[in-house]
């Protein structure tokens, strides 16, 4: 039935980092991939992006962080997100990341990390593919 | 020009006619090809070039072959090399290295540590992104942030312990300070100047340069707390404080580069932060100061580079023009200090050039903004380290690379030797004329919507940046451009070279983790202990201040700093009266 159910993204600059370049980038090209996307701007608190998530009714976040405090504001999102049971939101994160914490991400429920030099094209073939799976399980 | 000159240039451009149908249209054709892949330049690209008028010597008006005869580090490069100098190492009477994490007090002591081992420069403070957007360790927004990419100053007290490893022949009235904050700046600043006040220096003597170019951040870096028009009430109010009372202090330091690499044309960098600037003097001129009192102390970061290394040549001669002719000519400065574009670094490659595929190659893409440098008015320096797209921190390896880089530049291929060594050459000076044309007419388009001011509340100049920034990823991703290991060579025959990498312990990682408690509790008793009333006094009599446009903010502040107001008190109060910038949506 969910034929012309566009995917609803979220893409959000947690906390206090105003690197937006990025944030920007892999909105417009995941806009012009055909997704519905909603960009916060910067400086949103992990409360109002779940909160806007939710809202929202997304499909996807794309968390975008390049201070170095991902592994924080990322697990504040995520904490935000099981507490408005909305913790089936697939979760993905962008940036300055070193690969040492990729797998503390990951277990913390992000789906996949994305740093520099990452093709939009890669992003949305994850998105595509994930939010199928997801559809396919509920 | 004489007549036997243009008897030539047209000889010169028959043969160029011929050339093209003879020989380069046909190979074009042979080789099947819409258009020729590269250009050639003969004098009929310059007929009416004017070399006293366009570049002039070095020193002179209007600057584009350089801002001196020669530069203060090449009169010594020859006694540096003997002495075996490390720039990175600071060292007495001069800028020292770049740095700040955790709580002041973590600060200070890796700064005692640092003196310890030779390194004698003066403060470079990285303030963290609290202390940036004007929040105190105890606010909500500053969860996580609290002495993460710069030291926590949450008050006159925190500044204070800071300065604690400067004093004797390290004292404010020896060496200079460096500050790089925007949005708060005023508060920075008026806690300099109490200090000053407190250890008996005359704020004439404090020498330094705060970062204090907020329209850049609202175009590139994100750090703004006050909308565009009400931080320029800010940036006024400084520039009159300065030159009123610490005039070896530099008021700014204007940054082209946040602007590239946030994803600016070459362009849309080059109008942008001239009118950025523009604007900082009509801010001065409100002030109702003259030209020539406050200009020469205008100072640049620098302006954004890429990989295109004839163009940034040309763009950093343009750029000395533009300002030089602004300057004189709609501002009527009589100052040759006011014309000139004082910056540590000219052209450079720009982190964003710089790529985590293959990261060992990013050494050889900066020697090319190192030689974009050293032939366009300034030091070959190679920047950034190789490993900058690796995470916060470079390794002692990579910053060794691009020192020696630098130096094999300097002292090997005598890249320095020669000042604007493209002068007169056709093709640069076409390039040149053509990069200020663009940019004029980018600056008149500015000027019509009503200056740098109008064009960021409309969000022209935000949005502008981020189409060219999504452009440039669609070049990429088409291929349209070619990225090196990134989209293009990337077959299974290419391998990836790896150094040994040892990231320097500079913070300790066990402060970083309890720098935000700590700091909260330092916040807490300086609560306790302060005196309440004359807190609430002065900031009363700031917005009281704040709300009337023709009064001096500084004054107000330096009170608020001194009574020990934090740093969040003192921008709620200007919040409550200028209210906040939005962010711009796309």
């Amino acid at each position: 039935m969910n034929q012309e159910h566009k995917i609803r993204v979220l893409v959000a600059k947690p906390g206090l980092d105003g690197h937006e370049r990025g944030a920007r980038v892999v909105a417009y090209g995941l806009r012009d991939a055909g997704f519905e996307v909603i960009y916060t701007g910067l400086r949103q608190t992990p409360g109002q992006i779940a909160k806007a998530a939710v809202d929202e009714d997304v499909d996807v976040i794309g968390l975008s962080i390049l201070s170095g405090a991902h592994l924080l504001l990322t697990r504040e999102v995520i904490n935000n997100l099981r507490e408005l049971e909305a913790d089936d939101i697939i979760v993905l994160v962008g940036g300055v990341v070193p690969e040492n914490d990729f797998s503390e991400l990951k277990e913390m429920g992000v789906t996949e990390i994305f740093t520099s030099g990452t093709p939009i094209s890669a992003i949305a073939e994850t998105i595509q593919n994930t939010t199928a799976a997801r559809r396919n399980a509920s | 020009m004489f007549q036997d000159d243009e008897k030539e240039m047209e000889k010169i451009k028959h043969a160029e006619e011929n050339w093209r149908k003879n020989l380069l249209e046909k190979r074009v054709e042979r080789f099947n090809l819409a258009k020729s892949p590269t250009t050639f330049y003969s004098p009929a690209a310059l007929t009416k070039h004017d070399f006293m008028e366009k570049v002039g010597f070095p020193g002179e008006y209007p600057f584009t072959a350089g801002n001196n005869p020669f530069d203060f580090w090449r009169a010594f490069a020859e006694d540096a090399a003997k002495m075996g100098y490390r720039p990175d190492w600071g060292g007495a009477g001069k800028v020292g290295k770049y740095g700040g994490f955790g709580t002041p007090a973590d600060y200070r002591d890796y700064l005692f540590r640092m003196q310890s081992m030779g390194r004698k420069g003066g403060p470079n403070i990285a303030f963290d992104l609290a202390t940036q957007c004007g929040y105190d360790p105890d606010s909500a927004r500053a969860i996580g942030e609290i002495g993460r990419v710069g030291v926590s100053v949450a008050s006159f007290r925190d500044f204070q312990i800071i300065y604690e490893a400067y004093t004797g022949d390290l004292d404010i009235d020896k060496v200079p300070s460096n500050f790089t904050i925007n949005a708060p700046a005023a508060v920075i600043i008026a806690m300099y100047a109490v200090l000053a006040k407190k250890r008996g220096i005359p704020l004439e003597h404090l020498a330094g340069t705060p970062q204090n170019d907020i329209l850049k951040e609202f175009i590139a870096r994100g750090t703004y707390i006050f909308p565009p028009r009400q931080s320029m009430r800010l940036f006024r109010d400084i520039c009159a404080f300065c030159v009123g009372h610490m005039p070896r202090l530099n008021i700014n330091s204007i940054g082209g580069y946040h602007i590239r690499e946030a994803g600016a044309s070459r362009v849309q960098d080059l109008a942008f932060s001239l009118a950025n600037g523009k604007a900082y003097i009509q801010a001065g001129l409100e002030a109702g100061l003259e030209v020539d009192a406050f200009a020469p102390r205008f100072t640049f970061n620098a302006f954004g580079g890429s990989m295109e290394m004839y163009q940034e040549i040309a763009f950093q001669r343009a750029a000395r023009r533009m300002w030089a002719r602004m300057l004189k000519e709609e501002f009527g400065a009589k100052d040759k200090r006011s014309m000139i574009i004082r910056q540590p670094i000219t052209a450079h490659i720009g982190c964003s050039s710089t790529t985590l595929n293959r990261p060992l190659n990013n050494l050889a893409r900066a020697v090319v903004g190192g030689l974009a440098a050293g032939m366009s008015g300034g030091m070959p320096g190679v920047y950034p380290p190789f490993d900058e797209p690796l995470g916060l921190g470079h390794s002692q390896e990579a910053v060794q690379l691009q020192l020696d880089a630098t130096r094999i530049m300097i002292y090997e291929a005598k890249v320095a030797d020669v000042n604007d060594p493209w002068a007169g050459s056709y093709f640069m000076e076409s390039l040149t004329d053509e990069i200020e044309t663009d940019a004029l007419a980018e600056m008149k388009k500015i000027d019509d919507m009503g200056g740098a001011v109008a064009a960021i509340e409309s969000g022209y100049m935000q949005r502008a940046v981020a189409r060219s920034a999504y452009e440039r990823q669609k070049q990429i991703e088409r291929q349209e451009t070619f990225l090196v290991g990134v989209n293009c060579f990337t077959g299974e025959n290419e391998i990836t070279v790896n150094v040994n990498r040892e990231v320097e312990a500079t913070y300790d990682p066990e402060l970083m983790k309890t720098a935000e408690e700590r700091q909260k509790a330092a916040l807490a008793q300086l609560k306790q202990e302060r005196d309440d009333k004359a807190v609430s006094g002065a900031l009363a009599t700031l917005k009281g201040h704040a709300a009337d446009p023709d009064k001096n903010l500084m004054p107000g502040i330096c009170d608020c700093v001194e009574q020990e107001a934090t740093l969040q008190e003192i921008c709620d109060v200007l919040r409550e009266v200028f209210g906040e910038a939005e962010p711009v949506k796309l």
